[in-house]
């Protein structure tokens, strides 16, 4: 009889982990439990869908279940686990209990909900399921005020596409400037003008008290320190929480975030149980203190390096240095590993390299300035972080500074990097190579100012 | 309480404070660029005591301290380039 391994969860670490194990071990008897009926769609793109820039939803489906059974996968979709016996080797769903070898959670992670009043209301809505984003597109036509509410990402790629719809949204967070959890004040300012050019309302530094419903029990209007926002709709978009319950049913580890701890190989303390993806923590490898909550492209990789190891070979995941880009309104922000706010907050010593340079000729149609932040370790120079915002090509220059950083490039490496140069594509001076020059004058600068 | 539950507290708590803290002088170096924050503030410990004794330690007496109270990940192999280290190829099995 084959080995068995199930994977519980079918996002995106849970169905790279149950098909990469499958073409590593064709013996491998492999069955992904899914409480959703749908597989391998893109959750990210639901925002773009919103906002019309993805014409329709369908588009977001990028495989079918049949697909995966064809590849030899057991799937049962819309089917929840609710107990596994580590001892017995079983997991149970719909009441029924099914023998496994091996074990991947891949359970992801659930939506911070605010602790204020009316947080039960309905219309109050949380980006996540692609079906329920699909009622919700419907119902956008009809409604016409937004209050988007938390300063991550999605509330910004959020509060951008219902602005595109056409709706007048009212954007708060807590914090002083825009993403302030990430972002550094000097890269908030122009995506926050991004926002703001669409007819979104920013309003930083403003706290939510609550929600106000109608007779109808749903929500009518946000409370906050700002007074009272009338709205159709209050979209909440959080922190993404690990999603525990059935790892600490069986007595996982935890870790200081309250996520799953895993070993380099996804290997979590049971043996024969790995993890992937929103549940787990993993080290920053600048400081190597585990974090949670990354991208989709994170979860992805992780579930793939599971699934090799669930099904016999010996891979590696790396502390990750973790590029990162988005769109605030048109406007494009990224960067890797940390920026001055978090190297502040953390008390990592840096210096700053930036310079502003052009995506591709000057002279040709199209070019967008590029700035450039670096941040580098004193003394040696080494990158340890960045912020970058522009136009195009910011996601692929974040990519190169996080695989460059995680490979110990200086800012002399990146002054003399190569480069290319082609007028539709490339300018002839990189900005990277703008920002690192840069920093290495006001080095030279500072340096000659020492006293001897 | 148990331990990892006091670790978890310990390091929300801490990395909540200074944050704040960052946040604040970060945003003086960019004036008229922020907010007044509504973050709810943390207490005096945290605030005169915590965040100025932590920023007077050095980083790497920091890095050591945290790895020896098992806040840094466990099970992954040592980071290859020491912080402060210049870069070394990976080390060859054969």
């Amino acid at each position: 009889m084959s080995e068995r391994l199930v994977v519980i969860g079918g996002g995106g670490s849970g169905t790279a982990a149950a098909t990469i194990a499958k073409r590593c071990n064709p013996d491998l008897h492999v069955t992904l439990f899914s409480e959703f009926p749908d597989i391998a769609y893109s959750p990210c793109g639901i925002p773009y869908a919103h906002g019309r820039e993805i014409p329709e939803f369908k588009s977001l489906f990028l495989s079918t279940v049949q697909r995966y059974v064809e590849d030899g996968l057991d799937m049962r979709m819309e089917t929840t686990v609710t107990d596994i016996d580590l001892d017995r080797r079983t997991v149970t769903a719909r009441n029924k209990h099914e023998g496994f070898d091996k074990l991947i959670l891949c359970t992801g992670f659930l939506w911070e909900q605010p602790a204020v009043p009316g947080a039960n209301l309905e219309g109050l809505h949380y980006v996540k399921d692609i079906r329920r984003a699909m009622e919700f597109d419907k119902e956008l036509d009809h409604m016409k005020r937004a209050v988007v509410i938390g300063g991550m990402w999605l509330g910004v790629e959020m509060s951008g596409a219902l602005a595109r719809r056409g709706l007048d949204v009212q954007f708060i967070d807590e914090g002083p400037w825009l993403l302030s959890e990430l972002v550094d004040p000097d890269v908030a300012e122009p995506a926050q003008e991004a926002l703001e050019k669409l007819g979104v309302n920013v309003r930083m530094g403003t706290k939510l008290l609550g929600f106000t419903g109608g007779a109808d029990g749903r929500v009518r209007a946000v409370s906050t320190s700002a007074g009272e926002l009338e709205c159709d709709v209050a979209v909440i978009c959080l922190h993404k929480l690990p999603n525990t319950s059935l790892a600490t049913s069986i007595g996982l580890e935890l870790g200081t975030l309250g996520a799953v701890v895993v070993d380099d190989h996804m290997r979590t303390s049971a043996p024969g149980v790995w993890a992937a993806g929103d549940l787990i923590e993993v080290p920053h490898g600048l400081s190597m203190l585990p974090i949670t909550g990354l991208t989709g492209s994170h979860a992805y990789a992780q579930g793939r390096v599971a699934g090799a190891n669930a099904a016999g070979e010996d891979r590696t995941y790396d502390p990750v240095w973790i590029p990162w880009g988005f769109m605030s309104g048109d406007y494009t922000i990224g960067g890797f590993s940390i920026g001055e706010t978090l190297a502040e907050a953390m008390g990592i010593p840096y210096v700053v390299a930036k310079g502003v340079g052009v995506s591709r000729a000057r002279y040709f149609p199209g070019a967008a300035r590029t700035h450039v932040k670096l941040l580098a370790e004193p003394g040696t120079l080494r990158l340890i972080g960045g912020q970058l915002h522009g136009g195009e090509g910011i996601k692929e220059r974040c990519d190169f500074l996080a695989f460059v950083a995680k490979r110990g490039a200086t800012l002399d490496d990146l002054a003399w990097m190569e480069n290319i140069y082609s007028p539709p594509i490339g300018a002839l001076y990189e900005p990277i190579q703008i920002a690192a020059q840069n920093g290495l004058a006001e080095h030279a600068r500072a340096r000659e100012q020492v006293p001897a | 309480m148990t331990a990892a539950e006091l670790k978890r507290r310990l390091r929300q708590r801490s990395e909540y404070a200074l944050r704040l803290a960052a946040l604040k002088d970060v945003g003086q170096r960019y004036p008229g660029r922020t907010a007044r924050s509504a973050l709810p503030p943390v207490g005096p410990f945290w605030r005169f005591l915590f965040v100025p004794l932590f920023r007077r330690v050095p980083w790497s007496f920091r890095r050591q301290a945290m790895r020896r109270l098992n806040m840094t990940a466990r099970g992954w192999p040592e980071d290859a380039r020491h912080f402060g280290e210049p870069w070394r190829p990976p080390a060859r099995s054969d």
